[in-house]
Parts: structure tokens; C-alpha cells; sequence
């Protein structure tokens, strides 16, 4: 495995990101290099096994980090390759031709992500959505819950009590009154509360 | 008639291309299998384009199971998970939940005890005969011979009644949890898995003479989706299709998980990759996963099955990334997982064997298929759509 | 292919003659296995109603509901989950938490209805006719996603902790606040039971999250005393724990203290000084610096009114500082909270009597509202001869005493009457002052003790011995040493306490001989300061007041405190002096 990624950081730019065991490896190759990396891996590094082509949202960071898995069926080892593409620009140049599942996984990835793979084989067929409008579900930025909230309507008659709150106001109503103004009163006072610390 | 002859370098992207069709000549027909369909294995489509009664080509469309899983997982926190991913894949419920939380255990850094890893076992074996006798008697029932399919899914309910005595429910047990197992077996399962063992392979013997030396069922899978051994690495074929084929790989072998190296396994690899060499090869390793059963059986060691974890509602789990596989029913299964710290799974993605069996594999397989077999032929991949789309 | 292959499939059938494979339909449901997740139970009078099911819920479908004619109680929100089983996913996660072994599963999974709405239940309460079931799921020993177990507090050993009076609790780490705070489940019930209602989950929320100058400020909204109440509050929130009821209740207390331990030299910086507090030109006199008092003073100085605090002891603290020995409350935490308070609109005035040196009415003209919180500080006495005779102590005076400084020789053995946590304090007390044999007399068996669990056990560890069932009946001098009359006692009836009153046994009279003799039987609030300050007392002779607002019948006099419910923990003197706070700023205008 070693001489691997070796070969990967002379050739192709590669840098380790994470060693999980022997017989995993994650490394990050530059977007302009990693398909020939790949390539490259398939046909001299005896990784002839692609497991997954998958993809991670880093929203804080700008990127999404696709993640192309390889296996070797000789050496019994696993290396994931990691490509960091922009979030606002998001394309990838395709493998298609590297295995026959790799057109599925991209195409996946495009209605998924909104990841283009230019010239894969029916990459903007839709595959697992029908009639989707908005934006590709499995970026971070999606809310499920606001979208459940938005298209489907609530079971009537559900609600649900807070057990501190519910006892505060059955048992000491106005007790809780006074603690929250006096805590109110504290926060506003402390260093960094409002200007003059006026009720 | 074999496509294999169409090119002599397997890895050369014949994939890439699609045959185009002209559908106002006349010639074709545009029919639609499924997503409904007792032909089907699951909810999937098959739009095929037939020239008379041969299908020239395929679409496979799924979709139809998409529950949104993985993003769901994103909002939970990791114990919360669980109960989720037994659904991914209907009729082999246990490997998710047994990856899921192995890949939790690798990023967290927890041991599981050793009974809890051979029950895990135990499980999983179970698991497989019970998708696998299923398998095969939806073999059968493709070609019509519904006396078979019966009997295979009596059989099945069998090993569910076993489930649902040990684990609390019958399709999705939600009994492999992070840290081990929920709770341990119960007494007298042992004998009660045995007795059950033994009608299957007393099954075993009738599927033999009823499905296997059928001539009909001979003639009509004769030769039906042969895979050559060179496509599964191209195809990313795994499991009985890849075995069935020649190849020896098999995750049980190649990357022992679990209790698998002290259990010596050795994969069985079959002789004819058609769907008669398929179907066979089935039957064999559910005899296989018998004779590991009662292996298991005699040797699960005493102990706790499970480890205490910290508090649910604020478990955070450490940042990394993991890859985590089984050899399910269909073949090599697999989790990426990948943790940032927090009480939530940052992403988990599942890779199912069916991913490439049921898109690319088989759109390439069915051309020149005729319609009768095209189920014949999706059964013999044992297709699985729910673990595709999630 | 061959003829074989035409016939083989009409082996099928022999079937004919065998036993079908399916049953008839049974006249009786097919019974779910014994651990089968079906339909829920719970045993309501069981349930607490912490929620924790509700947090659980991978799907939402549990909601928490109020139930007629089950009310919340210390502990108990009187809430009960109802589940919607349109969402339920019957994982048993629900069941696998349950702080109470409460919520169960029954095997029943047949539920036939042509009301939809019937499926969305609370189970016990509405009763399908499985709540009673013996069968179905129960989570397995060692299956509870809970833990409960405590991470215990580092103590010294009895050997050396009797020598001192240094303090012998050494206070949690970060790795044991850290996974003590992780057992939390902000159910809340810990709040109701706090007479300050501080906001427990808040504070071990921000220890969790390593934010500890917000945990701070969580604690200064509800209780400056903080630092002390970590250290020696009765902790009632623990009582209340939903963990208490299977397990070791959550260490609030030392959570508390760690967040205080842990900010000391921020807490200045975090809490301030109130300094940019625009002040109302109002002005409150607050008489007795005890924990009451001087919490008034800090909330009434941030409301922005000048507060002059009027003690009569030479240091402020009150009964933290003259009833609570050193080992257990160091004085170092007393200045430090002490020193919080204090602030631009806050006078301490040490040494001055009230009542004596200036009298409540003239503090009533001189400032616009006055709040009277001079505690319980009277020790009682016996009424038995021989009280006055010199080695004859009492309890309260004496801790005042060590409070000081003081050191008094009590000699070789000590005589402590009491069963309370003074009495505790005191014979620990005289422990550490070299007393080679302590002895705690108390009337009563050990069952029957007022004094913290703890405490009694620590003053065994310690080498105090302990007599039941015994009280003195007269106390005399004897060549330089006391002798000590006592008389057995049994257990008779009930009293107005609930606990059985102890009945002398005639004839039974014994004498104890000891060098110093402790009273340590209680406290009262001192006589005749309500009568010279113009306010009604009870016939306890605590100061009557109104129960939501402690004013009393004068006008612009307010009390709380122990002179107003009697001798009590510190805690609730905090939340009157919080309350008092509230109320008297709302007399001088303060909220429109």
C-alpha cells in the first residue's frame, strides 16, 4: 500500500487524509488529476473493484468531497480517493468509462447533489426522484423537516407539554413569574448585558 | 445468445453506448414491467423495447422505495439510527443493522464481547437462509412453478418465527444495536433453530427434485444471463452472480468480519454462471449457512452481549471516516460512514449489491432475452431494489 | 435432459399425504412471543412523566399530555406520553430509556378500529385491554441506555480528615463533570423541587458543552450563593432526579461546585459588578447579612437601587458562615460570594445591631423599603436542671465560635444532644478539636434522624459514637467533669411530625460523665426583634408575612428568611431573599 501512495503523491498531487486500518486508506488527489488517478489506479495499482462513488457536503468549507472507492480483489485492500469540488460550481470529470457502474453512481450524484459529470451516459435522467422542483435533496442546505412541513399536512390534534414548564405553570405560576424576570434582570446586567442595564 | 462475443476485452465501455431505437418503423414495441409486478422482485420497472418477443433493450427505473434514509440519518442522533437502516433492505434486514453499527463501533472506538459477536453471526447467517430460500422460490415462481415458491416461503416464515422470538419482531428486528446485541438469546433457541434447519434441508432435497431436475425449468434457464468471469470486475458483480461466474470472492473469506476466520470458511464457487448455475449455487449455500448455524451453535461462548455506551440523547461520536462491508445474501454490502464530532452521523452511505446488478448488469444481460425469462433472468440476479435508492 | 427430468417434478406430490404446511385459522389470536414489541403499556402510577421517552423518539410520535386527576408532586410532572402509532416505528428505544422501568411493550399486536383516531393513545390510561400484560417486551438487565451509576466525589480518609478542619470533599475533575454531566436527561423535574427554581439542565447543559462562564451566568440568575449551595445545599434536586428512581440521582451538587471551582478567578469579569446599572435613587435597608439577606441585596442592587446591609456579627455570612463548620464550607467561599454581591449600589455594615444600635422604624423612615432577614441564630436549650453549669454548650453558640477561630478544649469526652445535621456538625467539630471519645445522644432510633445520610455516616467513619433511644434529663458538676443524667426512651405514638414520639421509660435512669456537655436541639428565631420592630410573629415566633409577596402588615417592611419559616436550609433563604427582591422593587416603582 505504500509504494501506492507514493506513486499517488509523485504523480498525481495526492496527500493522505486518513489511515482507518492496513487495509484502508483515504487519500485527497486535486480535482484536474483524479480521474486519471483513478484510471491510473484501476489499471497499474490492481484496485480493479469500484465499491462506491459517494460524496460528502461540507457546507462550512465551500466543497463537496466526492469519494471514490476502489477495491483490490488480489491484495484484498481499499483505497478511498477524495476530490474536493467547489459547491458553487460543482462538476467532475466522468469515469463512465471506467466501469459500467460508475454511470449509475453519477447519475445518482447529479440528482442527489447537483453534481455535473459531463458526458456520462444519461447522467441527467432522473433516477430515484419524480417530479422534483426543488433544490438536489442531499445538500446540506435542504431542511427535510421544513420541506415535510411545507408539502404535507400534520396529523390534527397532537401537542406536547415541556414537563419543567408544564410544572411551573400548574404549581407556581407566579414564582415563575419572578424567576424569569429576576434572571432577565441578571443577564441584562451582566458585562456585555444592554448599555445601562434597564429593565 | 451471449453478448460476450460482441467484444473480446471486457473492460472496453461497451456500457457507454446505448442502441438507439426507431419506434415509428413499427419494428418495436415499448412494454412496461412493473413497478408493479409479480414478475418483479420489489418495486422496480423494466422499460423494455421488445422486437416481437426478444427485448432488445432495457431501462431499469427505480426509485420507487426511495424513503430518504440516508439524509434522515443526518437529523438523528446515532441511537436514533438504528431503527432506520433494518428498513433498507427489506428481506435482509440484519446486515444493515450490523454494519451500521460496526461502522459506529470503528469510529468510536468500542469492542463489542465475544458472545455478542458470534450471536451477530448467528444472526446473519440466519438471515441469509432466509433471504435465499426466498430467493429461491421467487426462481420458481418466475417460471410458474408456485408449488415451490410456497413451500420456500412457508420455509422463510419458518426462520421468522425464529426471529420473532429472539429479537421482538419479524421482518425488522432492530436487534443489532451499537455496542452489541439488545438482549440475549432465549432459552431453548438453540433446539427450536435446529428443528427448523432441518426442514429446510429436508426442503433442500425436494426443491432438488422438484425445481432442479425439473426439464422445464432446465430448458428454460439453460443458458438464461450467462455472466462471464471476466465482468465482474468491470460490472462490479459480486455475490452468487460473481461466484456463480468462477470468481472465489466473497467478503466472508476475503475480509473476515465478525467470528468468519474462526469459523474457517472456505466460499463455494460454482460451475455454470447461467441461472440454473445460479439458482444452484443458492441452494448449496444455504446448506453451507446450515452447517455454520449449528457450527455457531456449539460454540457461542459465555459472557455479556453488550457494552454499556454513554448516554444516548449526548453520545458524540469522534470525527473520522470508515468503510465497513458484508457479505450479505446478494452480495458485498457496504457502509461509509463518515462522523464530524457530533451527536449526528455527518453522512452514511449505502452501498448495496444491487446497485450495479440491477442497473447496469442487467440492462446489459437482458438484450436478446425474451420476454417470458425476463423475470426468469431479474429473479436469478436476485435484485433487491430497495437497498438501490434507499 | 433426459426422462428422469420429465418425471422428477411429480415427486411434489407426496405432499398429498403429508400434513399441510398451514394451520387453520386459529380461533384464538396466534399469541405474540414473549419479547415481541407490540402494543404499549405503562404502568401510570409508575411514570414521572420526565419525557425521556419523548426525546428518544426516533420519529416523534410520542407527545407528552396532561391526564385528569394526576397532578404533578415533587418528582413527578403529572404528565403521562400518549404515542401516535401512525408514526411509531415500535423499536422499543421508549422502553430501552425509561427512568422508571415504567413503559413497557405487551406481545398484542391486533388492533382492529374504525376510528382513527383511537391510534393515537396513552398507554395506561387508554387501555386496550393489554396495560395489564405480563408478556412483551421489557428491555434486559443491563440493556438500560442509562447509567446508574454516579461518579463519586474524592474524599480524604477519616483518619486524616478528623485531624482538620481543612475542607475534605476535593471537588470533581473534567473528566468526571464531563461524564457526570452526560447522565443528564433535561427531564426538568429537578427544577420544581428547587426552592429557587434554578435552572438545573441549563447549567449541566453548558458543563457538557464546556462553557462553564455560561453555566456561571445560569447559576448568578437564580442563586449567588452558588459556590456554598455547591458544597453543603440539601440538594433537593436530587431527591427529584428521574434517576433517583433506578439508580444514583445526578451529582447536581458537585456539578454546581465544579462550575464555581472551575470559574473562580473569572467570576468577576463573567458576573461584574452590576456597575453599569443605572441607579433609581431608591434606597433598601437589609438587616442580617446571612444568605437571605444579601441575596435580596444583590438582586435588589441590580435592579438599581442602593442597599445597606446591617449586621450584627463582625463578618457577613450569616448561619453559612457561624453555623457551618470549616470542613465542609471553607470560609474562603463565603468572601468570595460575599465579595460578588458587593458592588457600587451595595454597603456592608458590620457590627451594627439593629434593634440595639439603630431601631428598625428609624431604618424604615431613613430608606424607602426595608427587608428583615436576621434568621433563626438562637440556639434552644434543655429544659432540665443543670443548664448553666460551666461545660454545658450550646450547639449554635459554639459553632459561632469555631467560626471565629476559636479552638476551645472540650476535653477527652463530649456528650453532643441532638439528631440534626448541627448536631452532626458539632460532634465532628469536636472530633477535630481533639476530643478522644465523641458520643451523639439523640431520643430517637437512627431511622428517625433529621441529619443528611451522609453526615451520620461520615461521623461514624470518623469514630463518633452514637446512643438511640436516650435523652438527658438533668446535668450536673462533678469533681471538674459533668455528669449527665439520662433516661431511656421508647417509641410511642406518632406526633404532629409524622416521625413516633419517644415515651421515657421509667426507672431507666443512667449517668453519662463527660467533659463538655452540647445541646444541639434546635433553633429559634430571637425574641422580642419583631415586637421592637413593629411586625406580627406567629406563635412560633417567626415573622408573619404574606405568602406569595413575605410582606409583613407594615407597610415597607418585607421578611424572609429563617425568621420567617423557621430554622431551614440555605437554599430557601436564597429564594426569599430572590422573591423578597422582586416584590420590594415592585413597591418602589420598579416594573411599570
Amino acid at each position: 500500500m505504500n509504494e501506492t501512495i507514493l506513486t499517488l503523491e509523485q504523480r498525481f498531487g495526492a496527500r493522505l487524509e486518513a489511515h482507518r486500518r492496513d487495509s484502508l486508506v483515504f487519500v485527497s488527489v486535486p480535482a484536474d488529476r483524479a480521474a486519471q488517478a483513478v484510471a491510473w489506479l484501476r489499471d497499474r495499482g490492481g484496485f480493479t473493484h469500484l465499491v462506491m462513488i459517494s460524496c460528502v457536503d461540507w457546507i462550512e468549507r465551500g466543497t463537496f468531497r466526492l469519494l471514490y472507492l476502489l477495491s483490490s480483489p488480489q491484495e484484498r485492500r481499499d483505497i478511498g480517493v477524495y476530490v474536493d469540488i467547489p459547491r458553487d460550481a460543482p462538476s467532475m470529470e466522468s469515469i463512465h468509462h471506467l466501469w459500467a457502474g460508475a454511470k449509475v453512481y453519477q447519475r445518482e450524484l447529479r440528482e442527489m447533489f447537483g453534481i455535473d459529470f459531463p458526458g456520462s451516459p444519461g447522467v441527467n435522467d432522473p433516477m430515484i426522484l419524480e417530479g422534483w422542483h426543488d433544490i438536489p435533496p442531499m445538500r446540506r442546505d435542504f431542511d427535510t423537516l421544513a420541506y415535510a412541513e411545507r408539502t404535507y399536512y400534520p396529523r390534527e390534534g397532537r401537542s406536547t407539554r415541556d414537563p419543567a414548564a408544564d410544572t411551573a405553570e400548574r404549581v407556581y405560576p407566579t414564582d415563575e413569574e419572578l424567576r424569569r424576570g429576576i434572571a432577565d434582570l441578571a443577564r441584562r446586567t451582566y458585562p456585555g448585558g444592554s448599555k445601562d442595564g434597564e429593565s | 445468445m451471449s453478448t460476450a462475443a460482441r467484444q473480446t476485452d471486457p473492460w472496453y465501455p461497451v456500457w457507454a453506448e446505448r442502441p438507439s431505437f426507431d419506434l415509428a418503423s413499427g419494428k418495436y414495441l415499448k412494454i412496461w414491467q412493473g413497478p408493479q409486478h409479480p414478475g418483479v422482485s420489489g418495486n422496480m420497472a423494466l422499460e423494455l423495447t421488445v422486437e416481437g418477443d426478444i427485448v432488445r433493450d432495457c431501462r431499469a427505473h427505480v426509485g420507487y422505495l426511495h424513503r430518504g434514509f440516508e439524509k434522515l440519518m443526518e437529523r438523528r442522533k446515532y441511537m436514533n439510527c438504528f431503527p432506520i437502516v433494518c428498513r433498507i433492505c427489506v428481506p435482509e434486514p440484519d446486515f444493515n443493522e450490523h454494519l451500521f453499527a460496526s461502522a459506529v463501533e470503528e469510529l468510536a472506538g468500542i469492542e463489542i464481547p465475544e458472545r455478542a459477536k458470534w450471536i451477530r453471526t448467528l444472526t446473519l447467517e440466519l438471515a441469509r437462509i432466509a433471504f435465499l430460500t426466498m430467493g429461491l422460490g421467487g426462481q420458481a415462481g418466475s417460471f410458474g412453478l408456485g408449488t415451490v415458491g410456497q413451500w420456500c416461503i412457508v420455509h422463510r416464515d419458518y426462520v421468522l418465527d425464529l426471529f420473532e422470538e429472539l429479537t421482538g419482531h419479524r421482518i425488522y428486528h432492530m436487534y443489532i444495536i451499537p455496542g452489541g446485541l439488545r438482549h440475549d438469546l432465549t432459552p431453548g433457541f438453540a433446539e427450536r433453530t435446529e428443528a427448523v434447519l432441518r426442514k429446510i434441508e429436508k426442503l433442500m432435497d425436494e426443491v432438488q427434485k422438484v425445481l432442479f431436475d425439473n426439464a422445464v425449468i432446465m430448458s428454460r434457464t439453460d443458458g438464461l444471463g450467462v455472466i462471464p468471469r471476466p465482468w465482474v470486475d468491470p460490472y462490479g458483480i459480486a455475490g452468487t452472480n460473481a461466484r456463480a461466474a468462477g470468481s472465489s470472492r466473497d467478503v466472508r473469506s476475503d475480509s473476515p468480519y465478525l467470528v468468519y476466520d474462526d469459523l474457517d470458511f472456505a466460499p463455494i464457487v460454482g460451475e455454470r454462471s447461467d441461472a440454473y448455475g445460479r439458482s444452484l449455487l443458492r441452494k448449496r449455500e444455504i446448506l453451507m449457512s446450515a452447517g455454520l448455524i449449528r457450527r455457531i451453535l456449539s460454540r457461542i461462548p459465555d459472557g455479556p452481549v453488550r457494552v454499556k455506551l454513554p448516554n444516548p440523547l449526548h453520545w458524540k461520536v469522534p470525527a473520522g471516516e470508515t468503510f465497513v462491508r458484508a457479505e450479505s445474501g446478494r452480495g458485498e454490502m457496504g457502509y461509509f460512514m463518515v462522523s464530524d464530532g457530533t451527536g449526528f452521523p455527518r453522512r452514511v452511505h449505502v452501498r448495496g449489491p444491487s446497485y450495479t446488478h440491477a442497473m447496469a448488469l442487467f440492462e446489459e444481460l437482458v438484450r436478446g432475452v425474451s420476454i417470458a425469462d425476463v423475470a426468469g433472468l431479474m429473479a436469478s440476479l436476485q435484485i433487491c431494489p430497495p437497498e438501490i435508492e434507499r | 435432459m433426459n426422462l428422469r427430468n420429465l418425471i422428477s417434478p411429480f415427486y411434489a406430490w407426496k405432499r398429498a399425504l403429508e400434513k399441510p404446511f398451514t394451520i387453520r385459522k386459529p380461533l384464538v389470536e396466534r399469541e405474540g412471543p414473549p419479547l415481541y414489541r407490540g402494543f404499549h403499556t405503562n404502568d401510570i402510577e409508575l411514570c414521572i412523566g420526565c419525557g425521556s421517552c419523548e426525546e428518544i423518539c426516533q420519529n416523534a410520535a410520542i407527545d407528552l399530555r396532561r391526564v385528569d386527576g394526576i397532578e404533578p408532586k415533587q418528582g413527578d410532572s403529572g404528565l403521562r406520553p400518549s404515542i401516535d402509532y401512525g408514526r411509531c416505528c415500535w423499536c422499543a428505544l421508549c422502553v430501552d430509556i425509561c427512568p422508571t422501568a415504567s413503559l413497557g411493550m405487551s406481545n398484542r399486536y391486533n388492533w382492529i378500529s374504525d376510528d382513527g383516531e383511537d391510534w393515537v393513545f396513552t398507554p395506561g390510561v387508554d387501555d386496550g385491554g393489554w396495560n395489564g400484560d405480563e408478556l412483551g417486551y421489557r428491555r434486559a438487565e443491563g440493556s438500560w441506555l442509562l447509567d446508574p451509576e454516579a461518579r463519586e466525589m474524592p474524599v480524604t480518609g477519616p483518619d486524616e480528615r478528623r485531624r482538620t478542619f481543612d475542607e475534605y470533599a476535593g471537588g470533581y475533575g473534567p473528566a468526571d463533570a464531563a461524564a457526570e454531566a452526560t447522565r443528564c436527561l433535561e427531564c426538568g423535574l429537578c427544577v420544581e423541587a428547587c426552592p429557587t427554581h434554578m435552572d438545573v439542565p441549563g447549567y449541566i447543559g453548558a458543563i457538557r458543552e464546556g462553557d462553564l462562564d455560561e453555566g456561571l451566568r445560569i447559576l448568578y440568575e437564580t442563586n449567588p450563593f452558588s459556590e456554598s449551595c455547591g458544597r453543603v445545599c440539601t440538594a433537593r434536586c436530587q431527591d427529584a432526579c428521574a434517576l433517583s428512581q433506578l439508580g444514583r440521582p445526578i451529582m447536581i451538587r458537585w456539578l454546581k461546585r465544579y462550575i464555581t471551582d472551575s470559574t473562580l478567578e473569572r467570576r468577576a469579569a463573567v458576573i461584574g459588578d452590576g456597575s453599569a446599572v443605572r441607579p433609581t435613587g431608591r434606597s433598601v435597608a437589609v438587616v442580617g447579612a446571612g444568605p437571605s439577606g444579601l441575596t435580596a441585596a444583590f438582586y435588589l442592587s441590580r435592579f438599581g437601587h442602593r442597599v445597606t446591609v446591617f449586621e450584627r456579627a463582625e463578618k457577613a455570612g450569616g448561619m453559612l458562615r457561624a453555623g457551618i463548620p470549616d470542613y465542609r464550607l471553607p470560609a474562603g467561599v463565603l468572601e468570595r460570594e460575599i465579595a460578588a454581591i458587593a458592588g457600587p449600589l451595595v454597603e456592608l455594615r458590620c457590627g451594627v445591631d439593629v434593634g440595639r444600635d439603630v431601631t428598625v422604624k428609624a431604618l424604615r423612615e431613613e430608606y424607602d423599603a426595608v427587608y428583615l432577614s436576621v434568621g433563626a441564630q438562637e440556639g434552644s436549650s434543655m429544659p432540665i436542671p443543670g443548664m448553666d453549669t460551666p461545660g454545658v454548650h450550646i450547639g449554635v453558640d459554639l459553632l459561632a465560635r469555631l467560626a471565629l477561630g476559636e479552638r476551645p478544649d472540650l476535653g477527652g469526652e463530649v456528650a453532643v444532644i441532638g439528631g440534626g445535621n448541627t448536631a452532626m456538625d458539632v460532634c465532628r467539630s469536636a472530633v477535630r478539636l481533639g476530643s478522644k471519645r465523641v458520643r451523639v445522644l439523640y431520643r430517637r432510633t437512627e431511622a428517625e434522624m433529621p441529619a443528611a445520610v451522609e453526615e451520620i455516616e461520615e461521623a461514624r467513619e470518623e469514630g463518633v459514637e452514637f446512643e438511640f433511644l436516650t435523652s438527658p434529663v438533668g446535668i450536673a458538676a462533678s469533681r471538674g467533669r459533668l455528669v449527665v443524667t439520662c433516661q431511656r426512651m421508647e417509641l410511642g405514638e406518632p406526633d404532629a411530625s409524622g416521625r413516633r414520639r419517644p415515651v421515657p421509660v421509667e426507672g431507666s435512669e443512667y449517668d453519662v460523665s463527660v467533659d463538655s456537655c452540647v445541646m444541639a436541639v434546635g433553633q429559634q428565631v430571637e425574641g422580642g426583634f419583631a415586637t421592637a420592630a413593629g411586625v406580627k410573629v406567629t406563635r412560633w415566633n417567626t415573622f408573619e408575612v404574606d405568602g406569595d409577596t413575605l410582606a409583613t402588615d407594615e407597610r415597607g417592611i418585607w421578611a424572609g428568611g429563617d425568621c420567617q419559616t423557621g430554622p431551614d436550609d440555605a437554599i430557601k433563604a436564597v429564594a426569599a431573599g430572590k422573591k423578597a427582591a422582586w416584590y420590594i422593587n415592585d413597591y418602589l416603582g420598579g416594573r411599570s
